[in-house]
């Protein structure tokens, strides 16, 4: 999802200042983008609207389908929900590992970043749940949040250096001379400002991470898309059933980055 | 020099390109030949019926037996290897004339796809760590049992109330599954059960088969629904390998 904002111009008058801001969830709605936020009420309501439909004027498969799903809905929500705390603290320490003076903390950081996001997370999630089965028995849930976790930290880490970074040397100068120790001054005066910088663009991976969810299937974790797909495997409804599924994931996607936009805004008011 | 990387690149995608193209051509030549080729998918993740082997060729007991069809009812066989969830909507799209993977016959798929005449009699089984003792599925109430998704086995488990079903992609990954301790039991077909149990190094240590096979199931080769010409010539081929005895002979070889 790449969104080209070409209205920022410089009031210098010189050359347009083009953003392009790249993300891997759903677009983020704005007020002041009038096309997406259509875009994103007729994605939105269309869709409740389509899954209305069909239950109402074709319930056999559809209200089937429909009632399969929940416990899959739940299952998705609790493996997105738990991965994205322990991927943030994890992103924590990688940030600010990233960021330390200490070169083995410095690399080990840099290593673990560098390794878990040259691994696709289909490979990842194989490898923690059938390789390191062999060495350590972690049940099915934990083995899916701990490989989700592991994955997205890496990609925190770096929204955090980053947003640690975008922070003025000077603030933690100031907080520095007023007698503060640098962690201190990391956690009271660096952090609290970082937060801004960084919700927006943590939001977006909670979106993605959500998505991405759908790939524990594989671990026999009964989510959302499992139960589909075990619901299609046993009536041959496939097109019925995938169109549901889909569906779902539109709504819960469109809602999650819905409130997120809400968030966003009212950060940005304060 | 960017330029020219780029023109390179270009140029390396427009041959892949082509030559795919080119290779797809050939083959839809060779349809137009006398003999008749059909397209068959399987799921090769079920061994002894169906496998990849060490050169990556796909080998078993359906696939013999296929063979041994064709020769029999004159026509050429063209293998798909095919993941099974979804195996069936591609025998609807017409991405293939049809499936021989282990495929059960039962009405529920009777009713949305056409059969052979059943090729060889199997049923399930429940395979089970060494130090579980239970009798049936009943026995594992409270507890996880795994089978492939979309298979027999897994509907008998789902059948069982108290009975947590874990379902698979392929049926492999729930033994390797019940090795490292997450379930406590897979209902398969009773010749993969032996394969993965009583073969294979790793588990054979480690699993043991529970009691006989608690249902009685056949095998048929599966066709989009009312491709009566293909069933025909099917059963024509079934008959005559059953009569040649070379059905024994591959339940000798690959089931023994």
């Amino acid at each position: 999802m790449a969104q080209i904002d070409k209205t920022k111009k410089d009031p210098s008058g010189g050359p347009k200042k083009v953003s392009i801001d790249v993300g891997d969830g759903a677009a983020i709605p704005s007020r002041e983008d009038v096309g997406l936020f259509t875009a994103w009420r007729v994605a939105f309501f269309g869709a409740i609207a389509c899954i209305l439909y069909l239950a109402f004027f074709k319930p056999d498969p559809y209200v089937e389908i429909l009632k399969f799903l929940p416990d899959g809905i739940y299952v998705t929500f609790k493996v997105t929900v738990l991965s994205i705390v322990f991927a943030l603290a994890i992103g924590l320490f990688t940030g600010l590992g990233r960021i330390s003076k200490n070169r083995f903390i410095n690399g080990a950081a840099s290593l673990y970043v560098e390794v878990i996001r040259g691994i696709p997370l289909l490979v990842q999630l194989f490898y923690i749940y059938y390789a390191l089965s062999k060495f350590v028995n972690v049940p099915d849930m934990a083995s899916a949040v701990i490989a989700m976790a592991v994955c997205y930290g890496a990609y925190m880490g770096e929204i955090f250096r980053a947003g640690i970074q975008s922070i003025p040397k000077g603030q933690a100068e100031a907080a520095r001379s007023l007698g503060m120790t640098p962690a201190q001054s990391m956690f009271h005066v660096i952090l609290p400002q970082a937060v801004k910088t960084i919700l927006p663009p943590v939001g977006n991976e909670f979106v993605a991470l959500l998505k991405d969810s759908s790939l524990v299937s594989i671990l026999a974790v009964s989510d959302l898309l499992r139960r589909g797909r075990e619901y299609a495997s046993e009536s041959f409804n496939y097109f019925e059933a995938y169109t549901v599924i889909a569906l779902v994931y539109l709504v819960i996607t469109l809602f999650l980055s819905k409130l997120i936009g809400i968030m966003e805004e009212k950060i940005r008011a304060e | 020099m960017k330029r020219s990387v780029l023109l390179f690149v270009l140029t390396l995608a427009a041959g892949l390109f082509i030559g795919t193209c080119f290779t797809g051509q050939a083959v839809a030549a060779d349809k137009k030949a006398a003999v008749k080729t059909v397209t068959v998918a399987t799921d090769a993740t079920w061994p002894p019926m169906e496998m990849v082997d060490a050169k990556k060729n796909i080998v078993g007991f359906d696939i013999d037996y296929m063979n041994a069809i064709a020769k029999a009812a004159g026509f050429k066989v063209v293998y798909k290897n095919t993941a099974w969830d979804g195996i069936f909507a591609g025998v609807a799209a017409g991405k293939y004339d049809a499936i021989i993977s282990s495929v059960t016959i039962t009405p529920e798929r009777q009713k949305e796809y056409d059969f052979s005449e059943p090729y060889i009699a199997v049923g399930q089984i429940l395979v089970v760590p060494k130090a579980v003792k239970a009798k049936a599925i009943a026995d594992l109430k409270g507890k996880k049992v795994g089978a492939q998704i979309g298979t027999t086995g897994a509907f008998e488990v789902k059948k069982v109330a108290g009975v947590e079903l874990k379902t698979y992609d392929e049926v492999g990954l729930a033994f390797a599954d019940m090795a490292a301790g997450r379930i406590d039991g897979v209902v398969c077909d009773n010749p993969t059960a032996a394969n993965f149990a009583l073969q294979n190094n790793e588990y054979k240590a480690k699993f043991k088969i529970v009691g006989e096979p608690f249902t009685r199931e056949n095998y048929g080769i599966v066709v989009k629904k009312g491709n009566k010409e293909l069933v025909d010539l099917l059963n024509k081929g079934i008959k005559a390998v059953k009569a040649k005895g070379l059905d024994k002979q591959y339940e000798k070889k690959w089931l023994r």
